[in-house]
C-alpha cells in the first residue's frame, strides 16, 4: 500500500519531530579505562562509541612517520548487529573504508597535529546501533573522545545531516527518512569558526536548493555543538569535583 | 593470549607469582575469587536480545539476531546458532584491521565447543517448518575492552544475551495442498523465550607458578604459560574442556583445576541467573553506556 | 519525552526484521478549538460554537469518527452539513493505509476551511499517547487510542473554557463498533453509531440516503440489521492470506476482472504478469460477486468443465432475489470451449461511484430500490432511499458498500443527483464521471497559486530571457482556439541559412513544482476536449490568457531555435527561455490564404511560405524513413448558439498548413527528446510507440487480400509503402478505409521514464523516430510540463527538484498520464457519440457507408460523412438467427442473402435513426437500405414526405 508519509500535513515527521528538530542527544565521556580517551554518544537510536589511543609512537609502517606532525589513523566499523538486517562483517567493506578516510580527513583538519611530530593518534569508532546519520554520530563521538584524551584541537567538530524531502529541508534524518530515497547532505563543521570540514551528498539536488539544506545542516551542527559543549563542561566539572573530593 | 597491552618487568612478574603463591593476588583477591561483574541486558534495541557485560576492565557487548533460514540437512528439525566474534580496535590498537581475527576465531571456537552438546539449548524449539525453515540465531560478540579473562566474560555475556532473546511467534498455516505460509504475530508482546538453564559458562583457570587462579587480570595472564578452559553448567556438568598456552600441565593439577572450575562455575551460573532475573523484574531505565 | 516503537516486520525476501523507531511525545500540539482558552494557537480550526440541529445531540459538539466510519461513510462526512470534525492521526494513518482515495477525500475535507475538519496528532501528544498492552489486538488498541483521545478532548475543553459565556462544547465519538461504543459509554463518553447520529439530524433528512449499508460479516456491526432472508447465494471469498499463498503456489491466478459488456453473466480475467492470458468466467456462482476492474484471484476449472462464451447479448432484467440463471446454452462443441475459471476471492476492489438511473419500482413507498448503472459492465446496485419518487428520470450517482453472500445484488448508497436523463449537461457530467475525468472547479488553494492580474512582464523577467519580441513570430491553430501553446518563426540569415524557431508557451514559469496548482495539473494530466466543452488542465487565466501565445501580446515562451540549410538540414539547435510577441494568431485557413496570396510579401507571410517549403522537405524525409500516415475521421459539430444543441456537423479538413505546423512540432519534440535524454539518461520523460505484434495485422492483411491487395507489415516503412500502393480503380475510398483499419492495428503510444526501459524500447513506431517526447503543448498536457522542467534544468534556466530526478516517481507519474490520456480519448469519443445522437434525434437520415468488418451476426459500417461506425445486425441479438436471410461465410468474410453478398469495403446505403426505447442507453440504429434484401432492408425514405427538414448540406 501507500508508503510512509515522511512529513504529515500537520508538519510532523514519522517520529513526531518537526522539520528542524534534532533527535535527542545523550553522551558520555570516559567510558573505558584502558584507552587514552573514549566517548559514547546516542543520537536518537543511532549509537556510537569512540576510543582514542595516543599520541604514541608510530606502530605499523614506519614509512608513515611525519617529521613535522602526528599522523591520524582512523578506523570505522559497525557492529554486525547494528543494522536492521544483520551485516556479515563489521569493517573492511567499501563504505566503511570510505568512512574511515572521511574521519581521518576530518580530524587531521582539526587536531593540532604539529604539536606531536613523529607520532600517531588512533581514533576508532564503532557503530553499535544504526538509525541514520551514522557518520555524524561517529564524528561527534570522536570529538568527545579526542577531548577526553586531552589532545589539543582547534575547535570541536560537529556533524549533522539534512535532507530534502517533499520540497522542504529536514534536519537530522533518521534511517526511515534516509531510505525514502530523497537526497541528503552530511556536514561536519567547526562550529565556532564556522568552517566546514566535510561535506558529502549522496544524490542529485539542485544547486538552488542546496543553500537551504546546507543552512539547516549548519544550524544543526551548531545545535549539536551546544549539546556536546554542555556535556564536556559537565564532565570536566564532575571529574574535578571527584578529584577534589578524594 | 595474544593480547599484549604492555610488557611486564621481571620484578612485576615475580611479585604477581609470589602473591598467587600466598593466595593474595595483586588486586587483593584470593585465587578463586572473581572480580565484580556488571551485566545489563536489552541494550541494543534493534536486536532480538542483547547484553553488555563488564568484568573488571573487560567489556563485552553481545547482540543476538533471530533470522529465518534453512536448517542443516543433517538436523532438519533444529534451528541453528551462529557465533561471530569481533575484537574491535576500540579494545586495542593491535586489533586494527585484521589484527583481532586470530583471537576472535579462538573465542568463537571456544563458544562453539560449549554449545556443541544437544542438551545445551533446545534447538528443536527453533524449528519452524521441518526441513524447510528454522530460526537462525546469530550471536555476535563485540569485544570493546580487554582487561583479562576474555573467554569467561564472553560466555557470561552470551548467556545473558540469550536469556534476553525474544523470538517473534510465528504461525505456520498450510493450505490443503501442503503449501506452507509463515505468518508473524502482529502483537509485539507475542514472543518466545529461550531456556538458557543448561547453557554453560566458561571458567578459565590460569596456571601461575604452582597454583592456578580464576578470572586472571591481564597482568596475571602475562605471567601464565598454561590455561585450562572449562565449560560448566549450572548443575556442575562439564561441557567442553581445552588446554591452552605454551606451557604444560601435569594430570594431577588438571583434576584440581577442573574441580575448582566446577565449583566456581556453578556459583557463577547461579549468580548470573539471579542477577538477570532481578534485572528483568525491576523497572528501571536502561543505562547502557551512559552510566 | 521519548518512547520507542518496536515492531517486527517481514522483509521482501521473506526474512524477519525487528524494527525500532523512535517516537517523540510533544507538549506543543494544540487542540484546534476556538472554544479553548488554554492552547496558544493562532488560527483554531474548530468553531467555538459549533451548530447542528439534532434530536440526539442538542448541544454544541465536535465529532470524532473512528477509522471504519471514515472509510465507509465518507459520503456522509463530505456533506456540507457535517462540520467541526476532529480527525485523529491514528484514524488518518489507518485510512491512508487502507484506501488511497478515501484518504485523499479526507485530506480535501481538512483543506476546506468551511468544513472545520481538524487533524489532531494524537499519537505524538504527551497526554493522548497510549502504549499497546500485552495481549491486545491491534484493533482493540486502535479503538482504545481513539477513546483516550476523545476523553482527553472532553476534559481539555472543559478545563480550558475561554470564558464563562460560551457554551460548553462536548465531543461525540462516532463508531459502528458495538464493543467500542459500549466501552466508551462505560467510560462516560458520548458515543453513537453514524446511523443513529445521522438519523437524528433535524435539518438534513436526505443525508440518511448517503449512509453506506455496511454489513461486513467479520465485524461486530450488529446494529445494522441483517438481510432477512439469510440465504447464501454465493460461495465464500477466501481470506487474503490464503489467496496470496495460493497465488504463490500457482494454484490460483491473480488478474483483473473484466466484465462483459454484452452479457452480465460472463467476464474475462486478464492474468497479471502474462498479458496474453485471459481466463473466461461464466455464471453467477463463478463470477462470485466480482465487479468490473476488481483485482481477483481465480481458480482454473478442470478442462472438461471449460465453457464457451455464448454469443448472446444478455441484460439483467429481473429484479428477483434468486440467482435464477438463464440457460446460457451448454457448449455444443468442446472445440469452442476456452480456458475457464471461477473467482475464489477478491484481492482489491476497484469500486468507484457509478452513474446511472433508478429502476422504476412497482411499490411507491418502498425504500429499497435497484439502481441501474450507465456502464453495462457494472451490476445493478441495491440502495435504500426515501426520495425515490423525486429521483425517477434523474441521473444519480451511487457507491457500492459491499456485496454480502446472501444478496443477489451489491448494496450501495445514494451519493448525489446529477440532473435529468437526456439533458446535455447531465449527460456530459455522466461521461466525465464515467471516464474518471477530474472536472471539479479548481480549488481555492489552486487558484491561490496563480499570478495576480493584471499581469505584466517586469525588468527582472527580461533580464533572464532572450528578447525575441521583434522577430516575426506567428501562430497557426484551428479556429476558435484560445489555448495557443505554440508559435513559429522563419528568418533568413546573412550566411544563407535559415533560422527557424518554435516557441512554446512557458507554462512552467507559472506552475512551480509541488504547489497545489502543480499537483492538480499532474492529477488531471491533460485537458479534455468534449464537443462543446473543454475541461482545462490548468485554470483558465493561464490556459487562455497568460500562457496562451495570443497575437500582439507579450508572452513568455520556451523557444527551440534551429539553424537550417535551405534543404532543411539542421546545422545547430539551441533552446532558450524568451519573451515573444506574436505578430498574428492565424487559423489554418487564414495561413493558407496568406501563403497562396501572391500579392502579400510581409515578413509573416514570407515566413509562412518558407516554413511551408521546409515542412514539405521534412515530411518527405520522415515518410521515406517509414513514418505512417494513418487515417481517422474527425468531426466537428456546429452548435446552435442558444440551445447548444448540435445543428450540423462537418468532418475536419486538413490543409497544408496543418501539416506545416505538425512537422515543426515533431521536429521540436525530437530535438528536445535528444537533449533531455543526453542530460538525464535515467529520468527523461519520453513517449514511445511500440511496434504491434504481427498478429495485430491479421485483420488488415485479410482485408487487403479480399480485394487482392497485398499488405506488407514487417516494418513501418513496408507498411507505409504498401498502403500507398493499395488503390483500387473506381473505389476512391478504399485506401482511406485501409488506413482506418491499420489505425486499429496499432498499439497505444505511451509516456515512460527513460531509466525504466532498455534503449531499444524507446522507439516510436508510428513516427519512425528512435526517440520522441512531448514538448509543444504544456498548456494542455502535463507530460510537456515535466519535459519543460527537464529542459530548463539542461540549459540552467531553472532548478531541479528531487521528484523530477527520481525515475520511479517519474514512472508512476507516466502511468497516471497514460491513464488520463486514454480516458480523455474515450471521453472525447463518448462526447462525439452523444452529440451524434442528439444530432440524429427525431430525424431519419439516409447516408452512404462502407462495410468495414463482417461479423458472424452483423456487419460494421463506416459512414464517412459523419465519421462514425455502426453495426447492422443481420441476425437477432441472441445469435440464433434462424429468421435471418443472411448466411455467414467465415472463409471469405462475407454475408450472403440470395443475390446479395456483403463483403468488406462494399458500398451500402443505410438509414440512421435514434432508438429511444431504452431510457438509459439511447443509441443510433442503423438499418440497411441498399443493396435491397427482401424482408430485411428498409425502404428508402422519401425525403419530400419527411416531416423533418433535410440535413443541411455538409460543407466540404
Amino acid at each position: 500500500m501507500a508508503g510512509l508519509e515522511i512529513i504529515s500535513d500537520q508538519g510532523y515527521r514519522i517520529d513526531g519531530r518537526r522539520s528542524s528538530e534534532l533527535r535527542k542527544v545523550c553522551a558520555r565521556m570516559g567510558v573505558f579505562t584502558q584507552a587514552d580517551g573514549s566517548a559514547y554518544i546516542e543520537q536518537g537510536n543511532t549509537k556510537a562509541l569512540a576510543t582514542v589511543y595516543g599520541p604514541h609512537e608510530v606502530r605499523k609502517g614506519r614509512g608513515k612517520i611525519q617529521h613535522d606532525r602526528a599522523v591520524v589513523n582512523c578506523q570505522f566499523s559497525m557492529a554486525t548487529f547494528s543494522t536492521g538486517e544483520r551485516k556479515s562483517r563489521p569493517k573492511g567493506d567499501r563504505r566503511s573504508q570510505e568512512m574511515s578516510m572521511h574521519l581521518r580527513q576530518t580530524f587531521e583538519a582539526v587536531i593540532v597535529t604539529e604539536l606531536f611530530p613523529r607520532s600517531q593518534i588512533d581514533i576508532y569508532v564503532q557503530i553499535l546501533q544504526a538509525d541514520g546519520g551514522n557518520y555524524c554520530a561517529c564524528v561527534n563521538a570522536a570529538t568527545l573522545a579526542v577531548i577526553d584524551a586531552g589532545i589539543p584541537m582547534k575547535d570541536y567538530v560537529c556533524a549533522c545531516t539534512a535532507g530534502f524531502i517533499q520540497d522542504s529541508p529536514l534536519l537530522d534524518i533518521s534511517y526511515v527518512e534516509e531510505s525514502a530515497g530523497a537526497p541528503f547532505l552530511t556536514v561536519a563543521m567547526m562550529p565556532k569558526s564556522e568552517q566546514i570540514v566535510l561535506l558529502e551528498m549522496n544524490s542529485r539536488l539542485h544547486a538552488d536548493n542546496m543553500e537551504k539544506v546546507l543552512d539547516l545542516a549548519t544550524q544543526g551542527c551548531k545545535d549539536v555543538f551546544a549539546v556536546l559543549d554542555r556535556h564536556v563542561r559537565d564532565h570536566v566539572s564532575e571529574s574535578h569535583a571527584l578529584m577534589t573530593a578524594s | 593470549m595474544s593480547s599484549t597491552l604492555g610488557v611486564l618487568s621481571d620484578a612485576e612478574r615475580l611479585f604477581i607469582v609470589h602473591g598467587v603463591q600466598d593466595d593474595l593476588r595483586s588486586d587483593g583477591r584470593a585465587c578463586e575469587d572473581y572480580r565484580h561483574v556488571q551485566v545489563e541486558t536489552d541494550v541494543v534495541s534493534n536486536t532480538s536480545g542483547s547484553a553488555r557485560l563488564r568484568l573488571g576492565n573487560t567489556d563485552i557487548l553481545v547482540g543476538v539476531k533471530a533470522e529465518m533460514g534453512e536448517p542443516d540437512p543433517g538436523r532438519p528439525k533444529e534451528g541453528k546458532l551462529e557465533f561471530f566474534v569481533d575484537c574491535s580496535a576500540n579494545a586495542s590498537p593491535e586489533f586494527e584491521g585484521r589484527g583481532g581475527e586470530e583471537l576472535a576465531i579462538e573465542v568463537s571456537n571456544a563458544l562453539q565447543r560449549i554449545f556443541n552438546s544437544r542438551s545445551t539449548l533446545d534447538l528443536t524449539a527453533l524449528c519452524i517448518i521441518p526441513e524447510g525453515q528454522c530460526w537462525v540465531l546469530y550471536v555476535d560478540v563485540l569485544v570493546l575492552e580487554c582487561g583479562g579473562n576474555l573467554f569467561d566474560a564472553v560466555s557470561l555475556a552470551v548467556k545473558a544475551a540469550l536469556f534476553n532473546t525474544r523470538i517473534p511467534t510465528v504461525v505456520v498455516t498450510a493450505d490443503d495442498e501442503g503449501q506452507q505460509e509463515i505468518e508473524l504475530s502482529d502483537d509485539p508482546y507475542d514472543v518466545k523465550r529461550l531456556d538458557v538453564d543448561n547453557v554453560p559458562l566458561i571458567v578459565t583457570l590460569s596456571k601461575i607458578g604452582h597454583r592456578h587462579v580464576v578470572d586472571a587480570s591481564w597482568e596475571e595472564e602475562l605471567c601464565s604459560l598454561a590455561r585450562l578452559t572449562v565449560g560448566v553448567t549450572q548443575k556442575g556438568t562439564i561441557a567442553g574442556l581445552n588446554k591452552e598456552g605454551s606451557g604444560s600441565l601435569d594430570p594431577e593439577s588438571i583434576y584440581e583445576m577442573i574441580e575448582s572450575g566446577k565449583k566456581v562455575g556453578m556459583v557463577l551460573n547461579s549468580r548470573l541467573k539471579e542477577a538477570l532475573e532481578k534485572e528483568e523484574n525491576s523497572k528501571r531505565e536502561k543505562i547502557g553506556f551512559l552510566g | 519525552m521519548l518512547k520507542s516503537k518496536t515492531f517486527v516486520k517481514k522483509t521482501r525476501k521473506g526474512g524477519v526484521l525487528k524494527v525500532v523507531r523512535e517516537h517523540y511525545l510533544r507538549d506543543d500540539i494544540w487542540c484546534g478549538s476556538a472554544a479553548c482558552g488554554g492552547c496558544p494557537q493562532d488560527r483554531p480550526v474548530l468553531e467555538a460554537e459549533p451548530e447542528i440541529d439534532s434530536t440526539l445531540c442538542g448541544f454544541p459538539h465536535y465529532l470524532i469518527p473512528d477509522t471504519n466510519v471514515v472509510l465507509h461513510q465518507m459520503d456522509v462526512l463530505a456533506d456540507s452539513a457535517i462540520r467541526n470534525v476532529i480527525i485523529l492521526q491514528t484514524v488518518q494513518q489507518e485510512v491512508r493505509h487502507r484506501s488511497g482515495t478515501t484518504y485523499q477525500r479526507l485530506r480535501d475535507q481538512s483543506n476546506n476551511a468551511d468544513k472545520h475538519f481538524y487533524v489532531f496528532t494524537n499519537e505524538h501528544h504527551r497526554e493522548t499517547y497510549t502504549e499497546r498492552e500485552q495481549g491486545e489486538s491491534s484493533n482493540d488498541y486502535n479503538d482504545r487510542v481513539i477513546r483516550v483521545a476523545t476523553r482527553w478532548y472532553n476534559k481539555h475543553l472543559q478545563e480550558n473554557r475561554k470564558d464563562g459565556d460560551t457554551p460548553k462544547v462536548k465531543v461525540v465519538l462516532l463508531t459502528n463498533d458495538r464493543e467500542n461504543r459500549e466501552k466508551a459509554q462505560k467510560e462516560g463518553l458520548l458515543a453513537y453509531t453514524v446511523h443513529q447520529y445521522v438519523k437524528a439530524l433535524k435539518g438534513n433528512p436526505e443525508l440518511v440516503d448517503r449512509l453506506a449499508q455496511v454489513d461486513m460479516g467479520e465485524s461486530t456491526d450488529s446494529d445494522i440489521k441483517n438481510e432477512a432472508t439469510g440465504r447464501v447465494l454465493f460461495p465464500e471469498h477466501l481470506p487474503l492470506s490464503q489467496l496470496q499463498t495460493g497465488i504463490k503456489s500457482g494454484r490460483y491466478l491473480q488478474g483483473s476482472f473484466m466484465a462483459s459488456r454484452e452479457n452480465y453473466l460472463e467476464a474475462n480475467v486478464l492474468v497479471h504478469g502474462d498479458d496474453s492470458r485471459s481466463i473466461f468466467i461464466q455464471g453467477h456462482a463463478h463470477l462470485n460477486r466480482a465487479v468490473n476492474e476488481d483485482v481477483v484471484a481465480i481458480e482454473m476449472l478442470p478442462e472438461d468443465q471449460w465453457k464457451c462464451p455464448s454469443s448472446m447479448v444478455l441484460q439483467d432484467k429481473d429484479g428477483d432475489e434468486e440467482t435464477s440463471e438463464p440457460d446460457l446454452g451448454s457448449p455444443k462443441g468442446r472445440s469452442n470451449a476456452i480456458p475457464s475459471g471461477r473467482v475464489v476471492g477478491v484481492i482489491k476492489r476497484n469500486w468507484r461511484p457509478y452513474c446511472g438511473v433508478l429502476q422504476p419500482s412497482g411499490i411507491k413507498e418502498a425504500t429499497r430500490h435497484l439502481f441501474m448503472p450507465a456502464e453495462r459492465k457494472i451490476p445493478k446496485i441495491r440502495i435504500e432511499t426515501r426520495q425515490a419518487e423525486s429521483l425517477q428520470g434523474q441521473r444519480i450517482v451511487v457507491s457500492i458498500d459491499g456485496w454480502p453472500r446472501n444478496s443477489r445484488y451489491p448494496k450501495g448508497h445514494f451519493v448525489r443527483k446529477l440532473g435529468e436523463v437526456g439533458d446535455k449537461d447531465t449527460e456530459n457530467e455522466v461521461l466525465l464521471l464515467e471516464h474518471d475525468v477530474p472536472h471539479q472547479p479548481f480549488s481555492q488553494a489552486v487558484l491561490n497559486c496563480l499570478p495576480s492580474t493584471p499581469w505584466g512582464i517586469t525588468k527582472e523577467d527580461l533580464a533572464c530571457r532572450e528578447d525575441l519580441r521583434d522577430i516575426p513570430i506567428c501562430s497557426v491553430d484551428p479556429p476558435g482556439c484560445t489555448d495557443i501553446d505554440d508559435a513559429l518563426h522563419y528568418v533568413e540569415k546573412p550566411n544563407g541559412n535559415i533560422e527557424v524557431g518554435v516557441h512554446i508557451a512557458d507554462v512552467t514559469h507559472f506552475i512551480r513544482p509541488n504547489t497545489a496548482l502543480d499537483q492538480e495539473a499532474a492529477n488531471r494530466g491533460n485537458t479534455v476536449y468534449l464537443c462543446d466543452k473543454r475541461i482545462d488542465m490548468v485554470p483558465e487565466l493561464l490556459s487562455s490568457n497568460i500562457c496562451s501565445l495570443r497575437g500582439k501580446e507579450e508572452r513568455f515562451a520556451f523557444s527551440c531555435i534551429w539553424e537550417m540549410t535551405k534543404d532543411a538540414d539542421i546545422v545547430s539547435t539551441r533552446f532558450c527561455k524568451s519573451v515573444i510577441c506574436s505578430k498574428a494568431a492565424l487559423t489554418y485557413a487564414e495561413a493558407q490564404m496568406m501563403i497562396d496570396d501572391k500579392n502579400r510579401n510581409d515578413p509573416v507571410t514570407v515566413g509562412l511560405r518558407g516554413l511551408n517549403a521546409l515542412a514539405k522537405i521534412l515530411k518527405k524525409r520522415r515518410i521515406d524513413a517509414g513514418a505512417l500516415t494513418l487515417a481517422s475521421i474527425e468531426v466537428r459539430f456546429h452548435v446552435d448558439s442558444e440551445t447548444h444543441d448540435p445543428i450540423d456537423l462537418e468532418t475536419k479538413e486538413l490543409r497544408e498548413t496543418n501539416s506545416m505546423v505538425e512537422e515543426f512540432m515533431l521536429l521540436a519534440n525530437i530535438s528536445v527528446a535528444k537533449k533531455i535524454l543526453s542530460d538525464f539518461p535515467s529520468c527523461a520523460m519520453l513517449r514511445r510507440h511500440p511496434q504491434p505484434p504481427p498478429s495485430n495485422y491479421d485483420i488488415l492483411i485479410k482485408a487487403g487480400k479480399s480485394k487482392g491487395v497485398d499488405i506488407e507489415t514487417d516494418t513501418s516503412k513496408a507498411l507505409a509503402v504498401s498502403l500507398d500502393q493499395a488503390t483500387i480503380p473506381g473505389h476512391p475510398y478504399f485506401n482511406t478505409l485501409l488506413r482506418i483499419i491499420s489505425t486499429r492495428c496499432m498499439m497505444q503510444a505511451l509516456y515512460f521514464c527513460s531509466g525504466t526501459l532498455p534503449e531499444s524500447d524507446y522507439f516510436h513506431y508510428g513516427l519512425a523516430t528512435p526517440i520522441y517526447t512531448h514538448f509543444t503543448s504544456p498548456i494542455r498536457r502535463y507530460s510537456d510540463i515535466i519535459v519543460h522542467r527537464l529542459l530548463a534544468v539542461c540549459i540552467n534556466a531553472d532548478k531541479s527538484y528531487p521528484d523530477l530526478l527520481d525515475k520511479y516517481k517519474s514512472q508512476a507519474l507516466c502511468n497516471n498520464l497514460n491513464f488520463r490520456h486514454k480516458m480523455a480519448q474515450y471521453a472525447g469519443r463518448a462526447s462525439v457519440e452523444l452529440h451524434t445522437q442528439l444530432f440524429f434525434k427525431n430525424k431519419v437520415t439516409e447516408e452512404e457507408g462502407f462495410v468495414l468488418f463482417v461479423r458472424k451476426n452483423a456487419v460494421q459500417v463506416l459512414i464517412p460523412k459523419f465519421g462514425f461506425e455502426g453495426t447492422i445486425f443481420l441476425k437477432s441479438q441472441d445469435g440464433r438467427g434462424e429468421d435471418s436471410p443472411f448466411v455467414f461465410n467465415e472463409e471469405e468474410s462475407s454475408q450472403t442473402a440470395g443475390e446479395v453478398k456483403l463483403r468488406m469495403f462494399d458500398r451500402v446505403v443505410v438509414q440512421i435513426t435514434v432508438e429511444t426505447s431504452h431510457i438509459q442507453h439511447q443509441k443510433l440504429r442503423i438499418r440497411l437500405v441498399k443493396p435491397q434484401v427482401p424482408g430485411f432492408t428498409v425502404p428508402p425514405v422519401d425525403t419530400s414526405n419527411s416531416a423533418e427538414p433535410p440535413v443541411k448540406k455538409v460543407k466540404t
